[in-house]
């Protein structure tokens, strides 16, 4: 087991965003987590990357207690992550970039380069171009080319393929299949169900703080509860239809 | 820069014109203005690593300054010792005011540290300005006649102009070295989104206090050599606002965060407040306050990137124009 989330909590006042959550994870997976707006899944995965606090549960991550250990632990530790709007390093170029998450296992700076020039290689994008002249689909990249920078264990990407273009969506799931076939893994918060369908094996549905369902991507879509509170019922006449 | 001038020859032609400034210009009165200069900008590159390079805009780096200004004196004062003894010491009180200081505030982001190190610099000048150990509002004189070199009183003004420019070159060659290596990058990082960097595995806080502790360590010393040059402190020259608001101000108005930015800063202010202190003399003390505020507005409104940057924009277009012509 690579990540164990065991009942999960987080409030904020009296407002309970996440409430006992569950999620194990294997080495190798790829696990989807979806839900709608406000369900609790971006304050989860902030919980399981270390930039929240939680206020009740355990987070275990390679047989290390993490609960309440620091984003920059999590990173050492191995766990890397994108955020739901990119927060890329605006006055640096691409490679510069890349080169603050190679340091993490590479201190030399030469060393550094080299890692970053493979990865953005691998991204697909251009190791010089300043990285406030990219639009969102470069930037998303570009955040993916820098954890990939800090070899991770698990990667969690927050919407990461959101407002793309078909042929970028396309190109953006290949670039996934890649760093999983490189021994990565993944976990995704996506609203894209062709993201979900095309890439997991396992789902975890939100729905006010509280999973509601998990399973394969063929089993959850089927769920009532999971119609009911997420993909409406729209899609059931559409799973009727086909 | 343009093809012909690199950055390596741009590098050499700037040495080679701080080398020769004093011996171009030998009336005492440009010498004066050179030290100055030097001054100014060894103060703002010593801010420029915390504030420019971190971000972390700190608006009370006079503490730094005073204290690096007020620890030769008082071990002249106290112990007849020669003011150069007194730097190292000067050194040890401002890393240990940083760290100090550092831990409780840079748990605070954005205008919070920003007020909190004005709040903690006036404090101590009030301190200063009420404790007679160091000479409460009166200040601290130096040796008012050299007994050695030691003392580092001279009646020329090339010996500060070339000591000062040593100091201003190991402090850019430091931040040279800084710039290209992990440090550098991690404080970049920091500056445009810690919680980026820190999900990336930087250690956001340690790496905040080191810069504030070798930018109060130069800045100390900025403030050991004024004093040098001086020989004379009070709590105002040492600890007042306007010290911390010109450092931020040189930085700023010729790019802060880049290596030579606040050079090209101090390069048109100390010219500037030497010219209306010149024609106004005493009488428009206040004007360096509307002169500062001025430009601040100048900086927000139009140059954000201050005039380094805008030289990097421009130079490029300059270049091709003169050759199209």
């Amino acid at each position: 087991m690579l990540l164990e989330a065991t009942n999960v909590s987080k409030a904020f006042g009296n407002f309970l965003a996440v409430a006992g959550a569950d999620l194990s994870v294997d080495d190798g997976e790829i696990i989807g987590l979806i839900g709608p707006n406000g369900a609790g899944k971006s304050t989860f995965f902030n919980c399981v990357a270390g930039e929240t606090t939680p206020t009740a549960g355990r987070i275990v991550f390679a047989g290390q207690d993490v609960t309440r250990a620091s984003p920059e632990a999590h990173a050492r530790a191995g766990i890397g992550r994108t955020f739901q709007v990119p927060a890329t390093f605006e006055d640096m170029s691409v490679i510069h970039n890349v080169m603050v998450g190679a340091f993490l296992r590479h201190p030399d700076r030469h060393d550094a380069r080299d890692q970053a020039r493979r990865i953005v290689e691998l991204t697909g994008l251009r190791a010089d171009q300043p990285a406030r002249s990219l639009g969102t689909p470069g930037r998303k990249r570009l955040e993916i080319a820098r954890v990939l920078a800090a070899e991770p264990k698990l990667m969690l990407l927050d919407e990461s393929l959101a407002g793309l273009t078909p042929t970028e969506l396309r190109q953006a799931i290949a670039l996934v299949r890649r760093i999983h076939e490189m021994g990565v893994t993944i976990v995704i918060v996506e609203h894209i169900m062709e993201v979900i369908m095309t890439l997991t094996k396992r789902v975890l549905v939100f729905n006010q703080g509280h999973v509601i369902a998990s399973g394969t991507p063929e089993e959850v879509v089927k769920e009532e509860a999971v119609i009911e509170a997420y993909l409406g019922r729209r899609h059931r006449r559409q799973d009727g239809n086909g | 820069m343009t093809r012909f001038l690199t950055p390596r020859l741009a590098v050499a032609l700037l040495a080679g014109a701080l080398l020769l400034y004093p011996v171009a210009l030998p009336g005492a009165f440009y010498r004066d203005i050179g030290v100055t200069f030097l001054l100014a900008a060894i103060s703002a590159s010593a801010w420029n690593i915390v504030g420019g390079y971190a971000g972390q805009v700190s608006v009370g780096h006079s503490m730094f300054f005073g204290l690096g200004a007020y620890a030769p004196l008082l071990l002249y004062n106290l112990w007849g010792w020669p003011p150069i003894a007194g730097i190292p010491f000067g050194i040890l009180l401002a890393v240990g005011l940083a760290l100090a200081i550092g831990i409780p505030t840079f748990r605070l982001s954005g205008h919070y540290f920003s007020m909190a190190t004005i709040a903690v610099a006036e404090l101590i000048r009030i301190s200063a300005g009420t404790w007679d150990l160091v000479g409460a509002a009166i200040g601290l004189q130096g040796p008012a006649t050299a007994r050695g070199w030691w003392d580092l009183t001279f009646r020329s003004e090339l010996p500060y102009y070339y000591g000062f420019l040593a100091v201003l070159g190991i402090l850019l060659a430091i931040t040279a070295a800084i710039e290209g290596r992990r440090f550098g990058y991690y404080l970049r990082a920091i500056k445009t989104s810690e919680r980026a960097a820190r999900s990336l595995g930087v250690p956001a806080r340690l790496t905040k206090m080191k810069a504030l502790a070798l930018s109060a360590a130069f800045t100390s010393v900025a403030g050991s050599l004024y004093v040098v040059k001086t020989g004379f402190i009070d709590p105002d020259s040492g600890f007042g606002i306007l010290v911390s608001v010109q450092m931020v101000i040189v930085a700023a108005l010729g790019g802060a965060g880049t290596l030579f930015g606040p050079l090209v800063g101090a390069l048109i202010l100390v010219p500037l407040q030497t010219a209306t202190n010149t024609w106004f003399g005493g009488g428009g003390s206040g004007l360096t306050y509307i002169l500062y505020g001025g430009i601040i507005v100048l900086i927000a409104r139009f140059e954000p990137g201050g005039l380094f940057d805008l030289w990097h924009r421009l130079a490029p277009r300059l270049w091709k124009r003169g050759h199209a012509a």
